[in-house]
């Protein structure tokens, strides 16, 4: 090969790497666990990475404009904990708890956008700062104890199916869809990758761009508001522990899809392939019964490869 | 604006229970007074464990001082440190770490503060112990298991957070027992870090690779234990597979009660909250006291339920 041919090779490695990566591991996985390929594992898969999916979608919104969300997965507890509260029988309909935990969601996303536009602390300080907040705020909600006995109706969300699909399946093809569409297909999207791609020409060019970064912070919140909801419905239970360690595995999966820490690069797309990518090697792992030890060295030497794979793209 | 009432419930609540973690009282100067560090009030263990404790403070009319170490060792440290600097009568340590939480107890030791190690032990050895031995727990969850299957069957185990104590001692519990089984076969394990969630998405993928071969399930916490319970439900394959757990709390017992989890192994807070300050107080009025106070685990199956129902 000539050094062309390997510099294109390198090239195309690095724009198609993740997806390459993810079909090669399936491949293996069918051929060494025969109960791999099979609706119900796959179905079980895409279950299981729902929730690291909206989390992740929405932190990819953030790191495209050039920022990062640390409190996600705090976020996460809080917005279940407030559903949790308000999700017992005969209590409230189940928009309410559902409304609720968005809205908590939404909240501190908000008090995440407003501090890092007026104070210009930098976003990784101001939401580590949230991360804490929210973490001590989900435990005083609680008093330290998890919530159970939920609705049946609110039990659905996570635990339900609809013509034999299961409903976090549903909320995740969605959600995917609209965040796909928002990135790619309008205004917003455009001023998004603007602001990440270089904020002092996004705002020559007249674009608000704390308006934008407001935003995308509150568009994480209300995602990881809706993550802490279809948790805590999935495991029949409002935890205040719930979450913790959330925000790094959405972090892994969108940098894994192909997200620039440096901003202005990032597809959903890549993001979900990402997040495919690590609840899949975790479930082939466990059906392998590889220990959990070997399991988090082989996950970050995937996050590592992968950004690695995307810096000699940019070189080239 | 019927959404927003949960909300502002929620913010009130916020509100009243700010001043609360303050428990400091104006001493009277006759009453004694006991410094205590509990391991981490996110766990509900924990906090059941430091509400009995204050509870009997109260009724012995001794003040009591908790303070959170946030599972860090070296917090925890700090603490002890300051408990000596405000010369307490006697220092209760809920300990963070075998290990690491030594040097806490040697320091109480050295400025001649007796300690009372609840719950769980330190390596320098303290006044005095209270607590259970974590290991009978995984025996008396794994005897269970094997006269339920009568001694021959495949059986997962669901880890706690590898290396920690409790996890230790509850596997080592469980692999003494199996000793005596040899037709009882442990066919996979793995850790899901005492998290529901996280049993739950094991769970799953067991089911995926096994099938129907499991014929029982021993999760080192109740918390992983109903997340396998839901993950086999869901499947539709409780009816077929055992589930015992560890700790007894208030959503195992339900699921007992309901016949979901066939199992759960209580570890008696009350009695370890109590008995903890009982002890600490019979030290600093130097009457007799027992060196090792150990409260037994207790099976509780749906026969013996309602004893443990509050």
């Amino acid at each position: 090969m000539t050094h062309f041919q390997i510099s294109k090779l390198i090239k195309a490695l690095g724009q198609y790497g993740i997806f390459a990566a993810f079909v090669v591991v399936c491949a293996v996985l069918s051929v060494v666990t025969p109960q791999f390929l099979t609706v119900a594992n796959l179905t079980i898969i895409i279950t299981q990475v729902s929730i690291n999916a909206l989390l992740a979608f929405g932190v990819t919104f953030v790191i495209i404009t050039g920022g990062i969300d640390l409190s996600l997965g705090s976020m996460v507890a809080v917005a279940g904990v407030v559903a949790a509260m308000l999700a017992h029988p005969d209590s409230y309909p189940v928009v309410v708890p559902i409304l609720a935990g968005l809205l908590a969601g939404i909240l501190m996303g908000v008090f995440n956008g407003f501090i890092i536009t007026k104070s210009k602390i930098a976003p990784f300080i101001v939401t580590l700062g949230t991360m804490t907040i929210g973490r001590g705020l989900a435990l005083i909600l609680s008093k330290g104890r998890p919530i159970s006995n939920l609705s049946d109706s609110f039990n659905f969300i996570g635990g339900g199916q609809i013509l034999g699909v299961p409903f976090p399946i549903v909320v995740l093809v969605v959600v995917f869809i609209s965040c796909a569409v928002l990135l790619n297909k309008t205004l917003l999207g455009r001023y998004i990758y603007a602001v990440g791609g270089n904020e002092q020409a996004a705002r020559a060019a007249g674009i608000n761009v704390n308006q934008v970064k407001m935003t995308v912070y509150v568009l994480a919140g209300a995602l990881a508001g809706l993550a802490g909801i279809l948790l805590t419905s999935r495991i029949t239970t409002g935890q205040p522990n719930a979450g913790a360690g959330f925000e790094l595995d959405a972090i892994a999966a969108a940098v894994i899809g192909g997200t620039s820490t440096t901003g202005g690069v990032g597809t959903m797309t890549g993001t979900l392939v990402g997040v495919l990518l690590i609840g899949t090697i975790n479930n082939g792992l466990d059906l392998l019964n590889v220990t959990s030890y070997y399991q988090q060295v082989v996950m970050g030497i995937i996050i590592i490869g992968a950004v690695l794979l995307d810096s000699w793209n940019q070189k080239k | 604006m019927k959404s927003l009432t949960p909300l502002l419930i929620c913010l009130a609540l916020l509100l009243t229970n700010c001043g609360k973690g303050d428990n400091s009282q104006k001493t009277d100067t006759k009453k004694l007074v006991i410094g205590a560090s509990m391991l981490g009030m996110q766990s509900e263990y924990i906090v059941n464990l430091s509400d009995a404790m204050q509870q009997k403070a109260q009724e012995m009319g001794a003040e009591l001082i908790i303070v959170d170490a946030e599972k860090s060792a070296l917090k925890q440290t700090e603490q002890i440190e300051s408990f000596i600097a405000q010369n307490v009568d006697v220092i209760i340590l809920n300990p963070c770490e075998v290990e690491a939480s030594s040097p806490a107890v040697a320091k109480a030791l050295a400025a001649n503060i007796p300690i009372v190690n609840v719950n769980s032990e330190t390596t320098t050895q303290p006044t005095a112990f209270v607590g259970s031995n974590d290991t009978e727990s995984g025996k008396i969850a794994l005897r269970f298991i094997a006269e339920k299957l009568g001694g021959k069957g495949n059986i997962v185990m669901i880890h706690g957070f590898m290396g920690q104590t409790a996890q230790i001692q509850r596997e080592k519990g469980a692999q003494e027992i199996l000793k005596q089984y040899p037709n009882i076969k442990l066919i996979a394990q793995q850790a899901a870090d005492w998290d529901r969630a996280k049993g739950m998405d094991l769970m799953e993928n067991w089911i995926q690779s096994f099938g129907t071969k499991i014929n029982a399930v021993f999760a080192q916490n109740d918390e992983m234990g109903m997340g396998a319970v839901k993950a086999l439900t869901d499947a539709g394959l409780k009816d077929k597979v055992l589930v015992v757990s560890i700790d007894a709390i208030p959503d195992a017992l339900q699921a007992v009660k309901k016949g979901t989890l066939d199992a759960t192994v209580f570890q008696d807070s009350q009695k370890q909250g109590a008995g903890a300050v009982e002890t600490a107080i019979k030290i600093a009025t130097q009457k007799t006291y027992e060196k090792q106070l150990l409260i037994p685990f207790q099976l509780v199956t749906q026969q013996n339920l309602t004893q443990f129902l509050k």
